[in-house]
């Protein structure tokens, strides 16, 4: 199975991980699963009752507006922040109910920017990841640096491990930051817009990272994309969000339409079928005005 | 960019090696330390040689024995416990401006041994009162600074106007003190300046546990801290309880600089520029950065111990006032001002 898995991941168009290529018929066991799941501040509630199921395996882009509570699952399904109702299970396990250390075991969150830190180098800061896996008093364990030499290598880090962070350009950073997640060695992967700040050429590179890792480590991905396209070719599950409940869920190639353009991102658009992938592909025309808006929303209810 | 940097040749790749900037260090403090103990007045460096030899007459042995190696160690220790402190208090707010000594640790410290004095209940007799009083005092400083700050905690120059207001209510509160109550004025002016005068065997009996102790377990926190260095978020994602690390480095760093000022008063500005200097020749891994910081604390406050003597030597010759001495709170203040414009504009350049 570890051959089929690598061999799907040459770099080769029609075979980048698009909804034809994925072996649909073996979902795993569910892994994240959220029921009713909702958060707010006072006077704003960003997530109203969010029911997800991610089953082992699968790689899942969330998709939504700004403000449409995605980074905000995200945090709540890795339990970093406290749900205000319903609940997230990490393989059964209540994640508020979790040490910080045994959630952190098994889902790695890569947040969307974080700063950086003077003088420290790519391989202190991958190894820094390793912190939930360490004793209790964070002091190293045998097998860290090989754990840590490997995440530096999957992302094609290694090489530059002795420089330090704040000398890199944001997308290098982004690879080392990819390759600390990585470092936590847990099975599920949280990454919270990996591509933005990124110029297409590293946007392509950190994705095709996350496919091919996603097949060698099997891991389980669920990743906030902003760009639809990307979405639909990368992933092999589309979950868009709107004001904070799922409005669409499901294979790119079923999700992805006129409708979802119109009424999860607000804009018209023509939808039609990449010649050589097979994988949809939107051409966005303009934003709907106010108004239509509201009519859509009205359809929707 | 690190001072290693600005080292030549083959000089560079060996003080790559952590271990040999460690080694380095060690016989810098040696060396500072033996310039402090042959600096003082009262006995020739002759003399100090022969009572080191096992000569000597007993005023000399007296006067080396009894007064100036306590006070060396002293100096050593409460360096190198501002050091840690600095650099400990820095990573945890995540705040290059932050120190004890403007995070309202240092002068609630200064507070609380200047208020048990005053009440009495401690005095350099009684050093164990006065410990306790400066750890309360320190936790409570540091306590008004976090009420104030609040949610802003995170942002430096935020962080750092508070504590500046906080110091300075602080030290009106120790000004308070010290009117209302001046009957040990004299010693107690020493706390606030800062002063390694009259250090016994007393005090380095108390010092030494308590630094030793405190000073290992900042540094079994050396792992949390760096992830705190990361932002509490990448560190709360790979693992980090975030305030519970948070709270038992700034417990540390408390406790390191009560000890501190306890034995020596306010030393002005070694918390504050130890850590910087430390992470620019040992680097962002506070494993090895730490106890860095505690070396080159203990060097900079006994350097500036013998800086002093020789500078109170030759200022009381040239000005023919025998009693006149300066104290190494003094110069560490003076030095310590200069050294922070230069790092301040060094960020304003960053910008």
């Amino acid at each position: 199975m570890a051959e089929g898995l690598t061999g799907r991941v040459k770099p080769s168009p029609a075979e980048a991980a698009g909804p034809e290529a994925e072996p649909g018929a073996r979902p795993g066991p569910e892994v994240v699963r959220a029921e009713g799941l909702a958060f707010g501040y006072p006077g704003r509630m960003v997530l109203r009752g969010v029911d997800l199921s991610v089953r082992a395996g699968e790689l899942v882009a969330l998709i939504g507006l700004n403000g449409c509570g995605k980074s905000t699952f995200l945090k709540l399904a890795a339990g970093l922040l406290t749900p205000s109702g319903g609940r997230v299970l990490l393989d059964g396990d209540d994640v508020t109910r979790l040490p910080r250390r045994t959630a952190a075991r098994r889902v790695a969150l890569l947040h969307q920017s974080a700063p950086t830190v003077p003088g420290l180098t790519v391989r202190q800061l991958v190894r820094q990841g390793r912190y939930a896996a360490r004793g209790p008093l964070g002091m190293l364990r045998e097998g860290d640096d090989e754990v840590t030499s490997r995440a530096l290598a999957d992302v094609g880090v290694a090489a530059w491990a002795d420089r330090p962070v704040d000398a890199l350009s944001g997308g290098e950073r982004q690879r080392v930051r990819l390759a600390m997640a990585l470092a936590q060695d847990a099975r599920v992967l949280f990454l919270d817009e990996p591509t933005t700040y990124l110029d297409l050429r590293h946007q392509l590179e950190v994705l095709q990272t996350v496919v091919r890792l996603r097949a060698e480590r099997r891991l389980t991905v669920v990743m906030v994309l902003h760009d639809l396209n990307h979405a639909a070719r990368f992933a092999d599950r589309i979950v868009a969000l709107r004001e904070g409940r799922v409005a669409a869920d499901g294979p790119p190639a079923e999700v992805v339409t006129r409708r979802l353009l119109a009424e999860v991102l607000g804009v018209e658009g023509r939808v039609g079928i990449d010649s050589e992938g097979g994988w949809p592909v939107c051409y966005p025309d303009h934003p709907l005005d106010p108004l239509q808006l509201l009519r859509n929303e009205n359809h929707i209810h | 960019m690190t001072l290693i940097e600005t080292v030549p040749g083959p000089a560079r790749r060996a003080l790559r090696a952590p271990g040999v900037r460690m080694a380095c260090l060690a016989l810098l403090v040696a060396a500072v330390a033996c310039a402090d103990l042959f600096a003082g007045r009262g006995v020739t460096p002759e003399g100090v040689r022969e009572v080191l030899l096992g000569g000597g007459d007993p005023t000399a042995e007296h006067i080396v024995l009894q007064l100036r190696l306590p006070r060396l160690l002293v100096a050593l220790v409460a360096g190198a416990c501002l050091g840690v402190a600095g650099l400990v208090l820095q990573s945890a707010l995540r705040n290059p401006l932050a120190g004890p000594e403007v995070t309202g640790v240092t002068p609630g410290a200064v507070l609380g041994a200047v208020a048990a004095t005053g009440l009495g209940l401690a005095g350099w007799e009684s050093p164990t009162a006065v410990v306790v009083a400066a750890c309360l005092g320190g936790f409570a400083g540091a306590g008004l600074l976090w009420l104030l700050a609040g949610r802003e905690a995170g942002d430096p120059e935020q962080t750092a106007v508070y504590g500046v207001l906080v110091s300075a209510v602080l030290a009106g509160l120790t000004a308070v003190v010290l009117l209302v109550a001046p009957g040990e004025l004299g010693s107690v002016v020493q706390w606030l300046i800062g002063s390694t005068e009259g250090r016994v065997w007393q005090h380095w009996n108390l010092l030494w546990p308590w630094a030793a102790f405190w000073g290992a377990a900042a540094w079994l926190l050396a792992g949390p801290l760096t992830l705190l260095r990361c932002g509490d978020e990448q560190a709360s994602a790979a693992g980090l309880a975030t305030g519970r690390g948070r709270g038992a480095a700034l417990v540390c760093a408390v406790a390191l600089t009560a000890g501190a000022v306890s034995a020596v008063g306010a030393l002005g500005f070694v918390g504050l520029l130890v850590p910087h200097l430390a992470l620019a020749v040992f680097g962002a891994d506070l494993r090895i950065t730490l106890p860095g910081a505690a070396l080159l604390g203990a060097t900079v406050v006994c350097g500036a111990d013998a800086a002093a003597q020789l500078l109170s030597r030759l200022l009381a010759t040239a000005l023919e006032a025998d009693r006149l001495t300066l104290p190494v709170g003094a110069l560490t203040t003076f030095v310590g001002a200069g050294l922070l414009m230069a790092v301040a504009r060094r960020r304003a350049d960053e910008r």
